[in-house]
């Protein structure tokens, strides 16, 4: 090939190179948007006026955080009524969804929810990949060591089990020598092997305690048998037995309520804006709405025990 | 060569040839310019000494020898043992099969190659761990007669059984491939040989051509061997206390993420150089008789590396 020829050949696919790379950055911002916009259409009817900044709350929003923009939120997906991916199979909705979009609107932000595997989720906000975990977490003292929380909701721990064949329990005790399936980082899953070390210390056969990476995963191993408990947060498991068809059943008592608390990096220092967004989506009613809205206004919390590390356990 | 003296004008005789090896600087400053970066890399992790941040190289050590990540280890090893013998037979029996004459046998082996190699490896796990919700019980014996074995599924098929159903079946497939490929790389001429002298399809299988394969099935298999060794990590969906479902374990209470995917990553580093070592030793006993890959031996290549003798 003739020198000049090479050296425009060279020189084309140079451009095209620059162009797709320039392509490929440009349109990764208007889709993150239009998915934002798009969540915040759907919550328009459920909480009216979480439209609009609140100056009080914005003022509290740390610097690097309103310069961004947007609120990155990581929940996980497979906790029905909180936080499950919704008809359009990719969109993360639930009361915790709804919640952030609610909370990041106030403080003048766009909230930007994605799934994550729950045990994923805090060490993501340490490394600072995402700046809100809203995923059913409970407000614990081991976890506030690496995370800071924002006390929102009140829940225990219940157990389900198949509704034909399934195994009763009625609390932690009984749990020794049975199989129970729970999702990895939980609580429950830590609830269960601390069962089952007092099992042995008393002289009982070891609780069997299969960890799985999602909640479906846990309720597919009860389902196919090779769990014969399952546990998990009240209102969750109160809807997922709801949504089974008859399929699983509640047993025995709820134990450990607790808060849960919506999870922020330490370093972020967002916790004061947060906590005041909150307390003014509890004062205008919108709290409320939102979990009426999933049925599960019994763990709403009045606003003096909203708080910062509000652990009891 | 002796020194060279000054040519003899007077008888004509040319000068000693001095003989100067062929200098290669080219080779001197690409390796110095890769050492550098070597060293410079090398020194940017290994000074990160922060226990709260970064690589955190004290939990690493911390954790390195574990009794649940020794556990992990231990179970990562059997596992990748069992499903690759597993995995060796199967390819094997459906290679051969897939070579068939009979159409049944060949068309039977190809939906068996298809199917497993279709679906992806982790809704296999998922479906074998979980069968008992497509098959509560499971009976072995007449078909369309009586069962001499009748079982709970969760019971015949235990999270280890499904675990290796899941891996062998899978590698099966993906051998299948590797063993018609060393099947079909033998020169038909040592089957008609066989034929010639009167040997069955078997015998010439088994003693003609399946050896002569095993050189062209070592390396791939030996790939495979390392994949399956990763792939067993898969099994953190049946609730398998392998050696990644053992580090989340364990960072899922300390959250320290980062320092226990090292010492995961680590082992497993450790599981595939000895497997580097174990392929040498197998290629090298199947490779007997073929001289075309011969290398020279790392001494001579590092003893000519200055220059001098070319290397052959």
């Amino acid at each position: 090939m003739v020198t000049w020829r090479k050296s425009l050949l060279a020189a084309l696919l140079l451009s095209c190179v620059v162009t797709i790379a320039a392509c490929g950055s440009s349109s990764s911002s208007p889709s993150s948007s239009s998915s934002a916009s798009s969540g915040s259409t759907s919550t328009s009817t459920a909480a009216p006026s979480s439209g609009t900044a609140n100056a009080a709350v914005a003022k509290l929003v740390p610097a690097a955080l309103k310069s961004k923009g947007t609120l990155i939120v990581a929940a996980d997906a497979s906790y029905a009524p909180n936080e499950f991916i919704g008809s359009d199979g990719h969109t993360v909705v639930g009361m915790d969804a709804d919640l952030s979009k609610a909370l990041a609107a106030l403080m003048g932000l766009k909230a930007n929810v994605v799934n994550a595997t729950f045990d994923t989720i805090i060490p993501g906000l340490a490394s600072g990949k995402y700046d809100m975990g809203a995923s059913s977490f409970t407000d614990t003292k081991a976890r506030e060591k690496v995370v800071d929380f924002v006390d929102y909701f009140s829940a225990g721990t219940s157990f389900f089990t198949k509704a034909s064949g399934g195994t009763s329990v009625s609390g932690l005790a009984d749990l020794c020598g049975k199989s129970v399936s729970v999702e990895s980082g939980t609580t429950e899953e830590t609830d269960a092997k601390a069962q089952s070390v007092k099992c042995k210390a008393a002289g009982k056969p070891a609780v069997n305690v299969l960890v799985f990476p999602t909640q479906s995963a846990a309720n597919l191993a009860l389902s196919s048998g090779r769990a014969q408990i399952s546990m998990a947060d009240s209102p969750v498991a109160a809807y997922q037995v709801k949504q089974s068809n008859g399929t699983f059943k509640l047993v025995g008592q709820p134990y450990g309520t607790a808060p849960y608390g919506l999870a922020l990096p330490k370093s972020a220092n967002s916790a004061p804006a947060v906590l005041a967004a909150l307390k003014v989506l509890e004062s205008n009613g919108t709290y409320k709405s939102i979990l009426t809205k999933w049925g599960i206004e019994s763990g709403a919390i009045p606003a003096s025990e909203m708080k910062i590390n509000g652990a009891t356990s | 060569m002796s020194a060279s003296e000054p040519s003899d004008r007077r008888t004509g005789r040319p000068d000693e040839i001095k003989a100067v090896p062929v200098r290669r600087p080219g080779r001197w400053i690409a390796a110095a310019i890769v050492l550098i970066f070597a060293a410079s890399f090398a020194r940017t992790i290994i000074t990160d000494t922060g226990t709260n941040k970064g690589f955190q190289w004290v939990w690493v050590g911390h954790y390195l020898f574990d009794s649940r990540v020794l556990h992990g280890v231990w179970t990562t090893i059997y596992l990748t043992f069992l499903s690759m013998v597993i995995g060796v037979v199967l390819g094997i029996v459906a290679a051969v099969m897939r070579l068939s004459p009979n159409p049944i046998l060949s068309r039977a082996s190809w939906l068996y190659i298809w199917f497993f190699r279709g679906t992806p490896l982790l809704v296999q796990v998922l479906f074998w761990y979980n069968i008992a919700t497509l098959f509560p019980t499971i009976s072995l014996g007449v078909p369309f007669g009586p069962a001499i074995v009748h079982e709970q599924a969760n019971s015949l098929i235990t999270p280890l059984a499904a675990g290796l159903l899941a891996l062998g079946l899978n590698e099966g497939a993906y051998m299948s491939e590797i063993v018609r490929a060393g099947i079909i790389s033998v020169d038909e001429g040592q089957t008609h040989a066989a034929q010639s002298l009167g040997m069955s399809r078997l015998q010439t299988m088994r003693l003609i051509v399946l050896p002569q394969a095993m050189r062209v099935i070592i390396p791939p298999t030996g790939n495979e061997t390392i994949s399956m060794l990763k792939n067993t990590s898969l099994l953190y969906v049946a609730s398998f206390t392998e050696l990644t479902y053992s580090v989340t374990q364990i960072y899922n209470v300390n959250y320290k993420v980062i320092p226990l995917l090292i010492v995961a990553s680590i082992w497993y580093l450790v599981l595939t150089s000895i497997l580097y070592v174990g392929q040498y030793f197998i290629e090298r006993r199947y490779g007997r008789g073929f001289t075309r890959s011969e290398r020279a031996s790392m001494r001579a290549r590092w003893l000519s590396f200055g220059g001098g003798k070319q290397r052959r």
